[in-house]
């Protein structure tokens, strides 16, 4: 796993992880990422990906309003926040 | 009257004798848990309001429900109104919750009393309780031993006595296999049959809650409250739930048990060899009929599950973001800082790891190579339990390749030692089938556990066969000597 | 310069369902901020979304209506992106099995009818707003937008230049608000567009670089957008550079677009299934349930309206072309039958008064109650033509009924033949030069004589009440 790759997958994240942990991490992540790569000696041709176990599907609500909004509770659980709104550091567009 | 070690069924007896009162029962399991603070088990307690609870309880009228007043640990994964959850994790050790997981509500309706919440791997990731924020949890059976986890302190709280059974959740075995280091019974229901309403997501398509408990029957008893359809969960089955105790003492003469092939226990120590074998004599003398059974794929469960998880982990952990709630960072330049800063501050390393790990399996260039081919495995494994079902009515293993080790002793140099703990678990998870743990006996001085895995919405058959074995054994009323705490 | 245009039209629909995507939470316009936010459109930990079935229905309609083809069976997936506005860290929409696949809408140019392909729609949840000048030094969330129902729509790059994006536009709006899938309301952002815009020479085989303006609210700004960036990139290539590949803002203060920051760096949105849901199935049953209670569209209105109400066909047309203003007119006939008046009424008088002030009329003060009592009192000869205008015209300004401002001005029209006969005498006798230049041949004197006839009655007279007596009396 080269440095870009670690790079672009940690921005991706939004993470950022310590110069003196690094080595030992990308180890373990090439690590894992050889052991399943051992997926690749299974065939699965023709193979429907099973993304739930549930061989169901969704049911549907009806168009009809049912609050459970909490402004205060919620702004409140915020770092940042006012009456109103939740406020992080200005974005420029 | 001690209470430390009663089973439900011993302290709704006291109960109903008014041998106790709720608000001594909830007192005294307080106290209980103070003097064992060593195992840190407990992450929140919630003192005031299970007191308040306890009274109402004691001037109510009394009811027919088994769970009124019996104090409970919840696992601090479920969001719990008003009661800080923090999943073990410092990036939500300030979060109160404003709404309670529906799991949750159904005990707290049928009466019980909600102790605190336990102590987890972080963001239940992984298998020993030792990536908690709030430090280890201990083995109530070795001090400086891990319980196992995620569910390590559901297990431990149970385990050491201070409540007769707790909450815990499954996504590669972090019921059943902390359950097996600690000497008590859990189980994982089939997929879909408890609502994930307001359990905190790690992988979606994997999660599931279940109790912890001293016995299979106490299992049942909690189960049968927090099984049901839930409108707020799509992924909550719309099957109605039988009550789980009435099938309980059926004989199981004539059950079909499969040992599945593939899993070669003769790599494992000797003596887990010899446990599982005694346990199967056990059941040859209670009428069971054992089959061997072919499951080709299973060896792919590991780098299947490895390969999943931490995909739809990268994507639920999103939301920790330092915006609307959690830990944010201080001093950060602009939003993209705010959320590197606040993530990579809140998050323990094997978090991120599996992140990392999870962002790389889904990113362009490699979402065919790893999940989408893992989700291919994954009905390949799904299809060969299908398959092996046809023949037997559930499936035996042992729960772990080992027991509970020290602290560090595993994993440090090589993450994947630490996932192979979960090699016989994790397969039920990926095909969403119920599968129980059971205490059978020691390796080592150490709890050692049994695994039965069924059939799809089989709770009832598992819990079946399983209390049958401890109807006919003493496995499960061992209790540890708990001097070192 | 031997330039081609090539544009491709993403088109942002917001469902007018009573409540989210995901969650029950009402999508009301306006309200406090972080009032319209359910547990789910929080993001909170352990919240899982449920389906609203209406939005589906609705997108049907739409995929039916252009001929479309619909996957009864459609998934959903997650797009895994951070921004401040997005609760989840990942939007949840449709990648692999989008609930419409292709269809077409014709759109006017000046060159007749053109059929523009459509790619796809497809299901997808808005975003939360950011505010980022109101508070010092901080940009504010709000998140009663995030979780609204989108329909995102995706032209071929069939469209060559700014006038036939706007027509498609406006197409696209005009059938959304017809079906009931949308409100249209393009200032409150019920309808946006991303254009995808890029240049080549004529008969070059390769696309050019294409560069995509997101987020456009208003046909004029399309319009603007468009051709501003097709200078751009022609003034670039012209130069010898090559045109970038990025996202752009179109400033419509400085009429430009500009790069936006946020997308600088390409993203990965590694989209995948959305776990927590599961494949939606439309039943055939509810397939036929849509299908029998279509609504009714603007061609057929058209044609109900010249068989039922008698209208011209390029009155209907012109009524029929709005839905909002169809309705009102449909209103309006349960209480006057004069649809021809009435019909008149709403194309001229009325469309010039909301043409200026660049409103609907469900957004004015007029009420079809109201333009039908006017169009009575005209039809009845209570006030003359002339007078109601004026009447129409406080009407407009204050909402107030015909009959009130009758009432409190005194202006009914005069028509009784005593009275204006004895006006029509006093007029003659005032002006004996002007009767006798009439008698002796000046005609138009006529007008003259109607005007001061007018101008004592304040122009209550009944004109053709005057129109008679005046030519009798005169011929005396």
């Amino acid at each position: 796993m080269d440095q870009e790759t670690v790079r672009t997958i940690c921005y991706l994240a939004r993470l950022q992880i310590d110069e003196d942990k690094a080595q030992k991490i990308e180890n373990d992540l090439e690590t894992i990422i050889e052991m399943i790569g051992g997926l690749q000696a299974f065939n699965t041709e023709n193979i429907q990906p099973l993304y739930s176990p549930l061989e169901k599907t969704a049911f549907m609500h009806e168009d009809i309003e049912s609050s459970d909004n909490q402004k205060e509770k919620f702004l409140q659980n915020a770092a940042v926040s006012n009456e109103d709104y939740f406020l992080v550091p200005r974005v420029v567009e | 009257m001690s209470i430390q070690f009663k089973t439900i069924r011993e302290l709704r007896e006291m109960l109903d004798k008014k041998a106790i009162s709720s608000e001594e029962l909830t007192n005294e399991t307080h106290k209980l848990a103070e003097n064992l603070k060593d195992l840190n088990c407990f992450v929140t307690m919630n003192e005031d309001a299970s007191i308040e609870k306890s009274k109402i309880i004691d001037q109510a009228d009394k009811t027919d429900s088994v769970l009124s007043g019996i104090p409970l640990a919840q696992k601090d994964l479920f969001c719990t109104e008003g009661l800080r959850t923090t999943c073990s994790s410092k990036i939500l050790s300030n979060f109160i919750p404003p709404y309670t997981a529906t799991a949750v509500k159904k005990l707290e309706s049928a009466g019980s009393i909600t102790i605190g919440k336990t102590n987890m791997d972080e963001f239940a990731m992984g298998s020993s309780n030792e990536t908690s924020y709030f430090g280890n949890v201990h083995n109530p059976w070795k001090k400086g031993y891990v319980p196992g986890g995620s569910s390590g302190g559901s297990a431990a709280a149970v385990a050491a006595g201070i409540v007769p059974a707790a909450t815990g959740t499954d996504t590669g075995g972090s019921i059943r296999q902390p359950a097996a280091h600690c000497g008590i019974t859990g189980i994982k229901p089939t997929y879909g049959r408890v609502s994930r309403w307001g359990m905190i997501a790690f992988a979606s398509s994997l999660d599931q809650a279940g109790p912890l408990a001293r016995s299979a029957e106490d299992c049942a008893i909690l189960l049968n409250e927090m099984s049901g359809h839930d409108s707020k969960d799509t992924t909550s089955l719309d099957i109605e739930c039988t009550d789980l105790l009435d099938t309980i003492n059926q004989p199981i003469k004539g059950l079909k048990i499969g040992i599945v092939k593939e899993f070669d226990l003769g790599d494992l120590d000797s003596e887990v060899q010899n446990r599982f074998e005694d346990s199967k004599k056990l059941y040859e003398t209670l009428g069971a009929e054992f089959i061997e059974i072919s499951l080709p794929n299973i060896s792919a469960s590991v780098p299947t599950y490895y390969s999943i998880a931490p995909a739809e982990c990268s994507s639920n952990l999103s939301r920790f973001d330092g915006v609307r709630f959690g830990h944010r960072a201080e001093n950060t330049e602009d939003l993209n800082d705010l959320y590197i800063k606040s993530r990579s501050e809140g998050f323990g390393d094997e978090v991120k790891r599996r992140i990392l790990i999870g962002t790389y399996a889904l990113s362009a260039g490699y979402y065919d190579a790893y999940y989408k081919k893992a989700q291919q495995v994954r009905r390949l494994i799904k299809n060969d339990f299908e398959s092996a079902f046809k023949s037997v009515d559930l499936m035996m293993t042992p729960t772990s390749p080992g027991t509970a080790f020290a602290f560090g002793s595993k994993g440090a140099q090589n993450p994947i030692e630490l996932y192979l703990e979960d090699l016989f678990t994790i397969s039920s998870n990926l095909a969403g089938l119920p599968a129980i743990s059971i205490p059978h006996g020691k390796v080592n001085s150490l709890p050692a556990g049994l695994q039965l895995i069924g059939n799809f919405l089989r709770e009832d058959q598992i819990l079946n066969a399983a209390h049958i074995f401890q109807k006919n054994s003493e496995f499960h009323l061992d209790k540890p000597s708990m001097e070192e705490f | 310069m031997a330039w081609e245009i090539v544009i491709g039209i993403e088109t942002h629909v917001q469902l007018s369902t009573k409540t989210k995507l995901f969650s029950r939470a009402s999508t009301e316009f306006g309200k406090s901020p972080n009032t319209n936010v359910n547990l789910i459109d929080c993001g909170l930990p352990g919240v899982l979304p449920s389906v609203n079935k209406e939005a589906f229905y609705k997108a049907i309609r739409f995929g039916l209506a252009v001929g479309a083809q619909i996957n009864q069976t459609s998934i959903f997936d997650r797009k895994n992106y951070f921004y401040a506005d997005l609760p989840k860290g990942y939007q949840i929409t449709q990648m692999d099995v989008p609930i419409v696949l292709g269809g077409t809408i014709d759109i006017e140019t000046d060159k007749g009818i053109k059929t523009i392909n459509i790619t796809r729609a497809h299901l997808e949840e808005d975003a939360g707003k950011s505010i980022h000048d109101q508070f010092d030094g901080y940009s504010a969330i709000d998140l009663n937008r995030a979780g609204t129902p989108l329909l995102e729509i995706v032209s071929e790059p069939e469209i060559s230049n700014a006038k036939e994006a706007v027509a498609y536009m406006k197409a696209m709006h005009q059938l959304v608000t017809y079906l009931d899938v949308s409100d249209g309301n393009m200032s409150q952002g019920s309808l946006r567009c991303d254009a995808n815009v890029s240049v080549r020479k004529i008969g070059d085989p390769e696309l050019g670089t294409r560069t995509e303006i997101k987020n456009i609210n208003s046909f004029r700004f399309v319009e603007k957008a468009i051709n501003f960036e097709v200078k751009r990139q022609i003034k670039q290539l012209e130069n010898g550079e090559v045109v970038t590949q990025e996202t752009r803002l179109y400033d419509s203060v400085k009429d430009e677009t500009r790069p936006m920051r946020s997308k600088e760096f390409a993203n990965d949105y590694r989209y995948f299934p959305e776990p927590d849901l599961l494949p939606v199935v439309i039943s055939d049953k509810e397939m036929q349930d849509i299908k029998d209670n279509f609504p009714e569209l603007a061609e057929e209105k058209e044609k109900r309206y010249t068989k039922d109400f008698g209208l011209s066909e390029y009155d209907a047309q012109i009524l029929a072309s709005s839905k909002i203003m169809a309705d009102f007119f449909e209103q309006s006939t349960k209480e006057t039958k004069n649809y021809a008046l009435l019909a008149n009424w709403l194309i001229g008088e009325i469309g010039a008064f909301l043409n200026k002030d660049a409103i609907e009329i469900n957004q004015s003060k007029l009420t079809p109650s109201n333009l039908a009592m006017l169009i009575n009192r005209i039809d009845d000869q209570t006030i003359s033509g002339k007078i109601g205008k004026s009447i129409f015209e406080e009407m407009y300004a204050s909402g107030a009924s015909p009959d009130e401002i009758i009432e409190s001005q005194g202006l009914q029209q005069i028509s009784d033949d005593g009275e204006i006969e004895k006006i029509i005498n006093s007029v003659i006798q005032e002006n004996p030069d002007q009767v006798t230049a009439y008698l002796a041949g000046k005609d138009k004197l006529f007008g003259f004589f109607v005007g001061q006839v007018m101008k004592l009655t304040q122009g209550k007279a009944n004109p053709q009440t005057v129109n008679t007596i005046l030519k009798e009396r005169l011929k005396e």
